[in-house]
């Protein structure tokens, strides 16, 4: 298992997760440097207590310096590794501000159309809301609105691994008219693991 | 009466504690493990909507000292405060996130005492997102909002414990730090002052 997903809320995770032959559910409260210094892959989701994430900057910066990959759902408040800024809200959006655009084919999208993950039965801004700001050399790969506000980027660190940001509600739980969820989590899961991504 | 508030880390807690609007409204912000350590008898605990409950569980034992040592404790929504605060009747239910969809709709909520210092300046716009549950006060509790079918969804307890517990099934802290529904921070500009003047 060279994955952790973890786990950070009371709600029960979908099957898919804990049952997943690469996935090692880890409680954030047990969380150690030790866990991430055995896996390759790293998923936590909006309820990430990221208080105690900046305790162990130094072995989630070694973990990603290893090659690590780690899918972050939600918005940076703490500067839990250097090169992320703090999240950016589109201040008062309208509907327009949260249409959609592909910037990059990344594989997690792949074959997933826009209108099944823009809105929630027809309601926009589950998906996320701003951005986390790009580091420099992130690569953009959903934008929001007329200024393509980058919802989702992925990022070659320079020190090596990668972070893939999400911005907004957790991914695995959008497109659940479709869904979507296990295909998703699969697919994060993979990627976490170091399946296909864009080119660097 | 000092406002201590606890944040278990998440984005929504970083944002709506700390950041400028209402940061000068805590006295403190720890963490719920620190109950035990921080609190003092003359204190007023708040706990933020969406704390998991797994982390307050543990802290049951300190708080209900902390009440019966006749102090305060404000228990926001969605974070199983039923099962880690006295004298609690939850009953949870489907949250409807469209209903404001169609045309006339009108979500229900109703403010019983306008009079109450802690509903000052509150309208029937800024309690209204949406509903994630009712309680079944103890006899002699002060309801302060109700549903359409007249189900409590925000009271005060001053008749279970020697101390003064106030709980809501409400989530403002939630989506006001997530940048989502602008009622929550409606409502928290109104409720948060008001609250600081009720404790004195």
């Amino acid at each position: 298992m060279d994955v952790i997903w973890l786990n950070c809320g009371a709600e029960p995770l979908s099957p898919v997760i804990p049952t997943h032959p690469r996935v090692r559910v880890v409680d954030q409260f047990r969380l150690t440097a030790g866990d991430l210094g055995a896996v390759s892959g790293l998923v936590s989701g909006t309820l990430l207590d990221q208080d105690a994430m900046l305790v162990l900057r130094p072995a989630l910066e070694a973990f990603l310096d290893r090659g690590g990959r780690w899918f972050f759902n939600g918005h940076f408040l703490r500067p839990m590794i250097a090169g992320i800024k703090p999240f950016r809200p589109i201040r008062q959006p309208r509907r327009a501000d949260l249409s959609q655009t592909r910037l990059a084919p990344h594989p997690i999208f792949a074959g997933i159309e826009i209108a099944q993950l823009e809105t929630n039965k027809g309601v926009a801004g589950f998906y996320g809301r701003g951005c986390n700001p790009l580091p420099e050399g992130a690569i953009p790969v959903t934008g929001l609105g007329e200024a393509l506000v980058p919802v989702d980027w992925v990022w070659a660190r320079p020190g090596g691994g990668r972070v893939f940001s999400h911005a907004g509600n957790d991914l695995d739980q959008l497109g659940r008219e479709w869904n979507l969820g296990p295909l998703l989590q699969g697919r994060i899961i993979d990627w976490a693991g170091g399946g296909p991504c864009l080119c660097a | 009466m000092r406002l201590i508030a606890t944040s278990c880390g998440t984005y929504y807690h970083i944002e709506t504690l700390e950041g400028p609007r209402y940061a000068a409204c805590f006295d403190e912000i720890i963490r719920p493990e620190e109950i035990g350590l921080r609190l003092e008898p003359g204190d007023c605990l708040f706990v933020p909507c969406r704390s998991p409950a797994q982390r307050m569980i543990p802290q049951a034992p300190a708080i209900a000292r902390h009440l019966a040592l006749g102090g305060t404790v404000i228990a926001m929504g969605e974070s199983g405060s039923e099962t880690w605060l006295p004298g609690l009747r939850f009953t949870p239910r489907p949250t409807n996130w469209w209903w404001w969809l169609e045309a006339g709709a009108d979500l229900g909520v109703q403010i019983e005492n306008r009079h109450h210092p802690l509903m000052a300046g509150l309208e029937k716009q800024d309690v209204t997102w949406h509903l994630h549950g009712h309680f079944d006060p103890p006899e002699g509790c002060e309801v302060l909002l109700r549903d359409r079918d007249g189900l409590a969804l925000l009271y005060i307890d001053e008749v279970s414990t020697p101390g003064r517990i106030l709980v809501t099934s409400l989530d403002p802290v939630y989506h006001h730090g997530s940048h989502f529904m602008p009622a929550t921070t409606r409502f928290l500009d109104r409720f948060l002052p008001n609250l600081r003047r009720w404790l004195g």
